[in-house]
């Protein structure tokens, strides 16, 4: 979202701006890989239509033939559409009402189809009313943290309690913009050393510690 | 009466007289007593860190009650819960941040009491206020508990599916922004519940094949996910942050005889409103303090003390949280129906001790019931004897600087989700969640209402399911027996109302102070 800053006004549709380019484009594209996954699902009708129509949207986006006034309310609710749209496709092949009888499938889908609806409404709202820019995006931080958690997750099984701790801290550490090396060590050691004591000595729960060499 | 005396007896006894001897067996400790008393210190610590609400501070600490009874696991995380929210007040009143969501507008006047140094009538009264609401609202909970328990027995499939839709759109109503997209933000809750094996058939639902999913995503995930990483990642995003901690040295910790004549009748208003707000599902403390400032300034005399110093502004708030905090037990324990996110975790904590929420529990478990109660009384004691003596503790964990608090935050928050299940699975959903709330933020998306909606999805639907069963298909069932059609009616009424173009400037002008 590199030009998130400045909005483009109501009537100025017609005119290619990079963070619609950018924001249509992702739209575009997945809507795209949706389409193809309901395409390769039987017994999707609906949502290939509706997924058809996402990526459709998306690239008129991207091509500047949608006005976006309200960035975050059209964005906001192109995307959560996908979800019940993804939804609809995962659910296709549940067994629905029988009888008087609700099946497996059937509040899925029955929510699903309230949810396309009502986010499509959020969608439409943004290009009828004006809103807020979106925020810009910063890439280190976010980026960082999530790194470090999924690391932890990565690491806690073959490496143990210390070794993931101590990185994950690390790493977390590394999203910061003041970090500084002497005291990130000595935050990290201290803090390992913290969650031993608590979780394993005090509360006994059953931690690897340390690698487990086969 | 006789009747309400006795049970807080039982509960009293319960929570003061099991106990623990200690030092080889001589010195009879009451047990429940010290759980409470540690959950409320350890809620404490972690609500004075910034940046990491209740919710978080609940799904992060679950694990360390596994291995206790469930009486005293029960009455250790309530003394989190609250404890949290007193916590979150000191950090409003000596930085100007707020600790917790409930304490925001405590930030207000606290903050500016803090500065003109009378940091410690602030604290004081917001713990003085809480104390009054606490007791207020143990009372209301053990009155309220019976009668409401009777009237859950009359309840069916069809009026429960109606009192959760009721629930689901208090939530919508009382979330801030609009009113469409809480409402998406609830059906997005509720289709995220239905991922997992179907309650009646066992039919894989959603799970796209990966064998984690089988169980469905666990709740605790979503709301570290959302309430805790999201906001580590949140702020990180922001500029390096000036924290301006009130340097002085805290002295006087008790108000004057004036700050007492001034903040009372706004401790019994709050008091009252929070109660009330507490009750209503999807309600809760946060709205509560919010709106006892509002009301606060709306009644004052002179409405532009406000905002800076005035001691009605801590008092009104503090005390509403407080009495929300805890009415808000009162659904849950009755009808069985977390009423919002931290009841919720509650929820996944008493099932993990075998305990099934709802009408039953208070026949079948009266000691667990009623100590729970009382232990509510005997937490807010404790509040209010150990934190003001350890506001000096407070202060100096607030000076530890942000760049080494947020990687803590996230180890600990790592390894608590990992313990609960061990699975590394669960932290990749956490972590998938976190991404999924700062998105949703950018966009104006509420995240309290999805948290409300997946909590009650699976409830919904059986009752859902069994209602229509059980009326052959017939939809109107809803309509026609009597507490159901009161109930959706209430809702329906609630929604017109909240979309009308003047109620809704108003409530926009609530949550923009």
């Amino acid at each position: 979202m590199s030009d998130g800053a400045t909005p483009s006004r109501g009537g100025a549709g017609f005119q290619i701006r990079t963070h619609n380019l950018i924001g249509g484009l992702v739209i575009g594209l997945l809507g795209v890989a949706l389409l193809g996954y309901a395409l390769y699902t039987p017994n999707t009708t609906v949502p290939r239509i509706i997924s058809a129509l996402i990526a459709l949207i998306g690239f008129a986006t991207a091509m500047g033939l949608v006005p976006v006034p309200g960035p975050r309310d059209f964005y906001g609710g192109l995307v959560l559409l996908m979800l019940p749209t993804l939804a609809l496709i995962a659910s296709a092949e549940l067994p629905g009402q029988r009888g008087f009888a609700f099946g497996p499938g059937t509040a899925p889908r029955l929510f699903s189809l309230v949810l396309a609806a009502l986010s499509a409404a959020v969608a439409v709202g943004g290009v009828f009313t004006e809103g807020p820019p979106i925020e810009k995006y910063k890439i280190r931080g976010p980026l960082l943290v999530i790194i470090a958690i999924l690391s932890f997750a990565a690491m806690i099984r073959p490496l143990g309690l210390f070794p993931a701790t101590f990185l994950a801290f690390m790493i977390s550490i590394l999203g910061s913009t003041e970090m500084r090396w002497v005291e990130s060590l000595i935050g990290a050691a201290a803090m390992t050393i913290f969650c031993w004591l608590l979780f394993v000595v005090l509360l006994n729960l059953p931690f690897q510690l340390w690698p487990r060499f086969y | 009466m006789t009747e309400l005396l006795n049970h807080l007896g039982q509960g009293l006894g319960v929570v003061l007289f099991q106990s623990v001897y200690w030092l080889f067996g001589i010195i009879p400790l009451p047990m429940n007593v010290l759980f409470c008393l540690l959950g409320a210190l350890v809620g404490t610590l972690v609500g004075v860190l910034p940046g990491i609400g209740t919710v978080a501070t609940i799904a992060m600490l679950l694990p360390i009650t596994f291995g206790l009874p469930p009486v005293g696991a029960l009455i250790m995380l309530a003394g989190i819960y609250y404890g949290a929210q007193y916590g979150g007040s000191t950090t409003s009143v000596l930085v100007n941040i707020p600790g917790e969501a409930t304490s925001v507008v405590t930030c207000l006047d606290g903050h500016q009491m803090a500065r003109q140094g009378r940091a410690g009538p602030a604290l004081s009264i917001a713990a003085i206020g809480s104390f009054f609401a606490g007791c207020v609202a143990t009372v209301l909970v053990a009155a309220l508990g019976a009668p409401l328990t009777s009237l859950a027995l009359l309840f069916g499939p069809a009026e429960y599916f109606s009192l959760m839709v009721l629930g689901l759109i208090f939530a919508v109503v009382l979330a801030k922004g609009s009113v469409l997209k809480a409402i998406v933000m609830v059906l997005t809750g509720l289709l995220l519940s239905m991922v997992g094996s179907d309650l009646e058939t066992g039919a894989g639902r959603m799970t796209f094949d990966i064998a984690e999913l089988a169980d469905g995503i666990g709740f605790a995930n979503i709301a570290m996910g959302l309430f805790g990483f999201a906001e580590i990642i949140r702020n990180l995003e922001l500029p390096a942050e000036s924290r301006d901690i009130v340097q002085a040295k805290i002295t006087g910790l008790m108000p004057t005889r004036k700050d007492l004549m001034d903040s009372a009748g706004a401790i019994v208003r709050g008091t009252g409103l929070g109660s009330l707000l507490g009750i209503l599902p999807g309600g809760g403390a946060v709205i509560a303090s919010f709106a006892a400032y509002t009301f606060e300034k709306r009644i004052a005399k002179d409405p532009s003390r406000f905002g800076r110093g005035a001691i009605e502004g801590v008092a009104a708030p503090e005390s509403a949280n407080n009495a929300a905090a805890q009415t808000s037990f009162i659904p849950l324990l009755t009808l069985g129906i977390p009423p919002n996110a931290v009841m919720a975790l509650m929820v996944g904590a008493m099932t993990i001790h075998g305990i099934v929420p709802g009408p039953q529990v208070m026949t079948k478990q009266p000691e667990l019931f009623w100590g729970m109660i009382s232990s509510m009384w005997v937490g807010n004691l404790m509040l209010i004897v150990i934190n003001l003596p350890l506001v000096g503790v407070w202060v100096s964990l607030l000076r530890v600087p942000y760049r080494l608090l947020f990687p803590s935050i996230i180890v600990f928050c790592c390894i608590g989700i990992y313990s609960i299940n061990n699975s590394p699975t669960d932290v990749v959903i956490s972590a998938i969640f976190g991404v999924i709330g700062f998105w949703l933020v950018k966009h104006d998306f509420e995240p309290a209402p999805l948290t409300l909606g997946f909590v009650l999805g699976p409830l919904m639907e059986e009752n859902l399911r069994r209602a229509m069963l059980i009326a052959r298909g017939d939809v109107s069932v809803f309509f026609t027996r009597p507490i159901s059609a009161v109930l959706l009616i209430t809702a329906i009424i609630l929604l017109v109302v909240a979309a009308l173009p003047k109620i809704r400037r108003r409530r926009d002008e609530v949550f923009v102070e």
